[in-house]
């Protein structure tokens, strides 16, 4: 029983920083229509950075505000030399996208290695919570990852900015007639993608590997949560990926985690097949 | 009236979500006859072809098409059964070319899963693309990816592509909206010329043409039939006159 | 000389470069080039098969490793647990994979687009970890090696693969049949069907086409496709492995098709070529050389959106004398009916 709680709690911290980190790729999807391959590999860069920053200055905490920054900049030079040249075509995105997810993964293999590492967790303190001794970073992640989305939405439904990325996405032609410049929305959206996956890297350092391929293991997490939450609903995203994490949470401490991943896999096809727009789909157009 | 319905469409309602798009229609269509649908915008017209044609599935009600309920038939099988249409946003093959618009069309009577014949041995489909392209003079421009084509042309292959498939009964959505003056007089005398071999059912706005060419008018109004009759009646009465030709002449 | 004639002409010279490659290549480069080039033979196969969805049918599949994965394991479960000899376990592998996209695309071809692309990733992670888990039969991540029984055997006389020369030729025939078959039925009135229901499936429903069993049949031929391919992998390299399904190499097919030129018959052979002509050539010189693959798809992408193959057919048609007078902007040899 005790184990189904750690899994469970595990899941749902997890689903949390998959939440935040499929936002970001929900956004690129939806507002740049961009299939967005390199996404897993945009969080994996996130962990790096977050190592670097600890590796230099010894501090963990640093990362949690330099990753996030160094994540936009990256994001915004992506945006601006392979994004915009192939605009307006989807099939394109993908290759171009999986040509990026090369090139982040063999840099990272070039400068940080190929061997995989772990960080310590800037709290190492556990707390009594049902009945076991559980990590509080984990507790922390958690809330961060909430408060992290919580400030995602306040900015897309209080700034002008946010204001001007919804117009964008329900339709460009006349945000762009009505003189929003639709072109820096959508670097500004794509960079915040980045800037999500990199924080959600920073976040899950301690909890996961540091390792150049940690992208490829999560891409399918977080395009599944997009789904499940439906396309361009992006409170189901988030509701999607703490249910799929928790689910699978849950399998694992029943069957061994092949199994319970295989189990999340066949429920993600019979949501697809029976609810393609999503399992919240009624509140959505 | 002695005329024996192609098309009978029963108690056809279509909701979406809450809102009644089709609260009931009853009409009728008689073979040899042109029939015109007319009406406000949103009152069903086109809706009403959707359903026909398999593309939505009525709340309620029923169609028999040429005496066969077609209530439950997906669009493929309607096409099949010969009852073809087109589209009001003009819907051809925009990346193949005039020839092989119609060559698909006509081939799709024949069969497709074919994976081992080769397209010139295929002859019916061949004669018929080629009598097609003659009859719409549309010779000149066989080779021409569709997606080259003016407005009016694509207008003109969508018609073909229809005919294409041999149909007995041709459903036209606003044929010639968004023509200019010379190409709503070559389009409505094609439509003329066809009518004395197919039937047809058109929505059309022009209310000149519609009077014009038709011999059978359906005047629809919030999703249901207002009115049904011969232009002379229909110009008669009241109740168009106030709902609908009314507001449009002033 | 006319579009298609260059076409026709490059084509010949292709094959015959490829006939006789086992006595040309040793004279320029290095002799393992030959069983390279029979390797990047088998995986356009992998790419073809995307191309065929994509490129043809409108369907971009990004789980066409699960078919390659099923045509390997066939052959190596058929050889090393069954004990079946070459044809049997060739047909077993080609059977499990053309059965397998039989049932997954009976599901899948009920959404297109974004869901479609979807839910063939999930389908070929679902039997991706299935493989991995699956030690007994499968050998998980080390994998399942056997031994390579022979083609025929006469009496005391035997052809096998584990001759080179008749190794090659074996591939490159398996291969040429695909891309004969592929190439006879995009030229049939099921090939301009597919195209109809690429174009514009609401379309193609309202003429009389069944759309969904058009995809359902494209998802089935492209699997028995990739199963072909799967399968001479398998006796390519004596060898079968889950990692072969992951999705990351249905990623790498769907990027050699583009790269190619989707919707060209012989795109595929040209991305994959390109490719791994690189990883062969890059990789000695600098250990990352990934990065200027990564670099070198962008720039494709970005400057030759329509793939090589469309480079060469822009380049054929800005040579070659038009066929028929008029057509102004766009006059395809190829793709006349």
């Amino acid at each position: 029983m005790e184990l189904v709680i750690a899994l469970g709690m595990n899941g749902i911290v997890w689903g949390l920083i998959i939440a935040l980190i499929a936002l970001g790729l929900s956004i690129i999807f939806g507002l740049l229509d961009i299939i967005n391959i390199a996404h897993g590999d945009f969080f994996m860069v996130g962990t790096v950075l977050a190592w670097f920053v600890f590796d230099t200055t010894g501090n963990y905490w640093l990362a949690f505000a330099i990753v996030p920054i160094l994540g936009f900049a990256i994001g915004a030079v992506i945006e601006y030399t392979v994004i915009q040249p192939i605009k307006n075509a989807a099939a394109l995105s993908i290759v171009a996208t999986f040509g990026l997810s090369i090139i982040l993964q063999e840099s990272v293999r070039a400068t940080f290695g190929a061997t995989p590492a772990r960080l310590t967790a800037p709290i190492e303190e556990t707390v009594p919570l049902f009945g076991l001794e559980y990590e509080v970073y984990r507790l922390f992640a958690a809330l961060l990852s909430i408060a992290a989305i919580g400030c995602f939405f306040l900015f897309l439904h209080r700034t002008k900015l946010g204001t001007w990325m919804r117009a964008v996405r329900f339709d460009p032609e006349t945000a762009t007639a009505m003189g929003i410049p639709a072109r820096r929305v959508y670097m500004v959206t794509f960079a915040i993608g980045f800037a999500m996956a990199s924080l959600g890297g920073v976040v899950a350092g301690p909890i996961t590997t540091v390792d150049f391929q940690a992208g490829v293991d999560i891409l399918p997490f977080c395009f599944m949560a997009v789904i499940i939450g439906g396309l361009g609903n992006l409170e189901g995203t988030v509701a999607a990926a703490v249910m799929l994490a928790f689910f699978e949470g849950v399998m694992a401490s029943f069957v061994d985690p092949t199994l319970a991943r295989i189990g999340s896999l066949c429920l993600m096809s019979a949501v697809l097949l029976v609810r393609p727009h999503g399992i919240f789909s009624g509140s959505t157009r | 009236m002695t005329a024996t319905p192609i098309l009978e469409i029963d108690g056809i309602e279509k909701h979406f979500g809450g809102l009644a798009a089709l609260g009931g229609v009853h009409a009728t269509v008689d073979s040899g006859k042109l029939t015109a649908v007319i009406g406000p915008n949103g009152a069903g017209k086109t809706t009403l072809f959707n359903v026909v044609t398999g593309i939505l599935t009525p709340s309620a009600g029923s169609i028999r098409f040429m005496g066969k309920d077609i209530t439950d038939c997906s669009v493929h099988e309607i096409s099949r059964l010969g009852l073809a249409r087109t589209l009001q946003i003009k819907s051809v093959f925009h990346g193949m070319t005039v020839r092989e618009n119609l060559w698909i069309a006509a081939q799709s009577r024949r069969g497709v899963f074919r994976p081992f014949t080769g397209l010139k041995a295929c002859r019916a489909a061949n004669e018929r693309a080629d009598a097609l392209l003659e009859e719409l003079q549309l010779t000149h421009l066989a080779g021409q990816e569709a997606a080259n084509l003016s407005y009016g042309d694509v207008a003109l292959l969508e018609i073909g592509i229809a005919l294409a498939t041999e149909p007995k009964l041709l459903l036209l959505d606003e044929p010639i909206c968004g023509m200019g003056p010379a190409e709503t007089e070559r389009t409505v005398e094609k439509i003329r010329e066809l009518s004395k071999r197919i039937d047809i059912v058109i929505i059309e706005h022009d209310i000149e043409v519609v009077f014009d060419i038709s011999d059978d008018i359906i005047v629809m109004a919030l999703g249901t039939v207002l009115a049904r009759g011969t232009p002379a009646e229909i110009s008669e009465n009241a109740d168009v006159r106030a709902a609908y030709l009314g507001d449009d002449d002033a | 000389m006319t579009a298609a004639a260059i076409n026709r002409l490059g084509f010949v010279v292709v094959a015959l470069l490829t006939l006789t490659a086992p006595w040309f290549l040793p004279l320029l480069v290095d002799s393992f080039w030959v069983d390279i080039y029979a390797e990047m033979l088998i995986w356009s196969l992998l790419a073809a098969s995307v191309n065929l969805l994509f490129g043809y049918v409108g369907l971009l599949s990004f789980g066409q490793a699960l078919f390659f994965g099923m045509g390997m394991y066939g052959v190596a479960i058929g050889v090393a647990k069954l004990g079946l000899g070459f044809w049997p376990a060739f047909g077993l592998g080609v059977v499990m994979a053309t059965a397998m996209a039989l049932v997954a695309g009976a599901l899948a071809v009920r959404l297109t687009w974004h869901y479609f692309a979807i839910i063939t990733v999930v389908f070929s992670l679902i039997f991706y970890f299935a493989a991995l888990s699956w030690k007994p039969l499968t050998g998980g991540d080390d994998g399942l090696s056997f031994t390579m029984p022979p083609i025929v055997s006469i009496g005391e006389w035997e052809l096998s693969l584990t001759d080179p020369t008749v190794q090659y030729y074996f591939i490159i025939a398996i291969v040429g049949i695909c891309y004969a078959l592929m190439g006879v039925i995009l030229k049939s009135p099921l090939g301009s069907a597919f195209r109809a229901v690429k174009e514009n499936d609401h379309r193609a429903a309202l003429i009389g086409l069944n759309v969904y069993l058009i995809r359902l049949t494209a998802f089935v031929i492209a699997g028995f496709i990739a199963g072909v391919a799967g399968a001479l992998f398998a006796f390519f390299g004596r060898y079968a492995s889950a990692s072969y399904m992951f999705y990351h190499v249905s990623g790498e097919a769907v990027v050699w098709a583009i790269i190619g030129g989707a919707g060209t018959l012989l795109g595929p052979i040209v991305g994959t070529s390109l490719l791994i002509i690189l990883r062969e050539e890059l990789s000695h010189a600098w250990e990352h050389y990934l990065i200027l693959v990564g670099v070198i798809v962008i720039l494709v992408v970005i400057f030759a959106p329509k793939g090589l193959g469309g480079l060469w057919q822009a380049l054929v048609r800005r040579i070659a004398r038009p066929e028929t007078p008029p057509p102004s902007t766009d006059a395809k040899g190829e793709d006349k009916p």
